[in-house]
């Protein structure tokens, strides 16, 4: 185990978990991991505090699942430093694999499995209490409505559920540190909601929580702070409102557009212009309002488009207009 | 909405570590991981195990009209290799295969437990789901072919050196070798070199000079010979050699094995 010294963490043998051991962060500083030529993170630095929802959001192949790789001990950093309170990440994979519990994006080993008896395996494995993994095994069971499958073979569970119970799995007895790599991959609209107030349950409950998405819409409800990666760099960070702030004075226009129509010429006035399928959306500023809903009408008379609207910026506006020079995943809002 | 009290649910700053305590915690914790993740597949593996097993002994009647009993006495003491091995060398990879292919792999490798912990529950997997298999296949030795068995204590060292080098070896192997693949690939290969070109079944003179060398240098033809020497109760400095060689086997694969999960790109 290695100690990086950091004398706010001076954890009594008699106080227990998160809360009692003091001031620790995580910090992630100037880390970078190269594999050959290609720079998959290249001097990132962040820091997470306990109590603290962090997004981690950027286009496929920005580096996001390469930094939590490091940070849980399945990849090794070129150079640069992982920590949490005194346990240097790097150098001891074993703390950091026990202060940290993680969701990857990949399946979940739940299969061979009764529901209630994977999330209570994983939690004693987790290194958890007997009474009190089965306790909160439960509770996260019923706050996820999966009561009606408690007992039902991982084999005939829906991805969405077997989504829900490695969520269930990583959390049941977190570490100091939460890795949430997609937790909303596959599950429906309902207990998504669900899933994004046991995520921010973990905050409340003292944890740092490192979420990775491309759910740029709900993680704008559900983080503190977040970062954006494009091409292995941190390219903007803080709370969603600071991100959005210079798109403050401008609005979104969503048109959406005839089957099958090309997409139209759009007028000069308007920027970060994206088409998924026939959802064409572009930012204009507020002045440009009335000339923007002029334009959408005159797209609908002609027949190039079925209606419009137009609203506030959000953070899918920031995170585009961030990340507009690289080939964007997820623009609609879906994982 | 759970309530989470991360004070009491989570490992405190202090607790970080792997002592004995933890050690034998986790331990039972992956024996069950083990054991319930093997719930559909572990009855059918015994039967399969056994089925091979009595299939061998009785098998070779079929053969020939008149079986010598040394014949019979050499076939039925090889038998306990392939019922002790084939979980741990075989099924283990095939299993480590098959978490790579579905992508539950690299959550398993970050699992709060240390290696020795999940090699040493694994083993055990292997040892408990073998001996059944022997057990049936040695009755069934006995009754068919009234064996001179006079089984010594050394069968208990013997079957556990046997059961934690094939152990090892698998889990080497699904561990070192990255394409899921290959690792179905090369577990085909083992078992055609156990049964067809490892003197196991058959003696060792049978075989072509340069093959019985090599032979050798492989655990196979020597884990038989300690199953011969304790299910016989007979001895020598072969059966020394033997120990030493399966010795060898395991502490090369356990070193292969920790290395390649201690490994980060």
């Amino acid at each position: 185990m290695t100690d990086t010294a950091d004398p706010a963490t001076g954890a009594s043998d008699s106080l227990e978990g998160v809360a009692s051991d003091g001031g620790w962060t995580f910090r992630v500083d100037g880390l970078v991991k190269r594999f050959g030529a290609l720079a998959a993170n290249d001097g990132i630095t962040l820091r997470v505090e306990p109590g603290e929802v962090y997004g981690l959001l950027g286009p496929n192949g920005a580096g996001k699942s390469t930094l939590v790789k490091q940070t849980i001990g399945l990849l090794k950093p070129t150079a640069g430093r992982i920590t949490l309170g005194r346990f240097d990440l790097v150098a001891d994979p074993d703390a950091a694999r026990q202060l940290c519990s993680y969701l990857p994006q990949a399946q979940m080993p739940v299969d061979a499995f009764h529901l209630r008896e994977a999330i209570e395996l994983a939690g004693r494995i987790r290194g958890g209490d007997m009474a009190q993994v089965r306790r909160r095994a439960g509770e996260l069971i019923d706050s996820l409505d999966l009561g009606e499958w408690r007992n039902t073979l991982g084999t005939r569970l829906s991805g969405g559920v077997k989504r829900l119970v490695g969520f269930c799995m990583a959390t049941v007895s977190p570490g100091h540190l939460v890795i949430l790599d997609e937790p909303t991959n596959d599950v429906d609209p309902l207990r998504r909601r669900l899933l994004w107030e046991e995520i921010r349950a973990l905050g409340a409950g003292g944890c740092a929580v490192l979420l990775v998405t491309h759910n740029v819409l709900e993680a704008e409800k559900a983080v503190d702070r977040l970062a954006l990666i494009t091409s292995g760099r941190l390219v903007a960070e803080g709370t969603p409102s600071s991100l959005k702030a210079s798109d403050r004075t401008r609005m979104r226009l969503q048109v959406m557009l005839t089957p099958g129509v090309e997409t139209p010429a759009l007028p000069a006035w308007s920027s970060s212009e994206v088409r998924v399928g026939n959802n064409l959306v572009t930012t204009i500023a507020e002045t440009d309002a009335p000339a923007g809903i002029a334009w959408a009408a005159g797209l609908i008379d002609g027949g190039v488009a079925e209606e419009y609207a137009l609203g506030a910026a959000t953070l899918e506006d920031a995170y585009i207009r961030l990340t507009s020079d690289m080939p964007v995943d997820g623009r609609d809002g879906d994982a | 909405m759970a309530t989470l009290d991360a004070a009491t649910l989570t490992v405190r700053f202090s607790a970080v570590g792997h002592g004995p305590r933890h050690w034998w915690r986790d331990y039972v914790s992956m024996l069950r991981w083990h054991l319930a993740s093997l719930r559909m597949w572990l009855m059918t593996l015994l039967a399969v195990q056994i089925l091979s097993g009595v299939g061998f002994v009785l098998g070779i009647s079929l053969f020939f009209r008149h079986i010598p009993v040394s014949a019979a006495l050499y076939v039925s003491t090889g038998v306990p290799v392939i019922n002790i091995l084939m979980v741990g060398l075989i099924f283990g990879p095939q299993l480590v295969a098959n978490q790579k292919s579905a992508g539950s792999y690299e959550y398993l490798r970050t699992l709060p437990v240390s290696r020795t912990v999940t090699a040493a529950a694994w083993s055990t997997v292997c040892l408990v789901s073998g001996i059944p298999a022997m057990v049936v296949s040695l009755v069934v030795a006995q009754l068919r072919y009234d064996l001179p068995l006079h089984i010594s204590p050394m069968i208990v060292p013997a079957v556990l050196l046997i059961s934690l080098a094939g152990t090892m070896m698998g889990y080497a192997l699904g561990h070192a070798v990255g394409n899921p693949m290959a690792i179905q690939l090369v577990t085909q290969l083992l078992t055609f070199v156990v049964f067809g070109f490892a003197p196991v079944l058959f003696p060792l003179s049978q075989m072509p000079g340069w093959l019985a060398t090599l032979n050798w240098w492989f655990p196979f033809r020597h884990m038989a010979v300690m199953t011969r020497a304790a299910l016989t109760s007979t001895g020598g400095s072969t059966v020394s050699t033997a120990y030493i060689v399966v010795g060898v086997w395991v502490v090369a694969s356990a070193a292969v094995a920790g290395w390649v999960l201690g490994r980060r790109r």
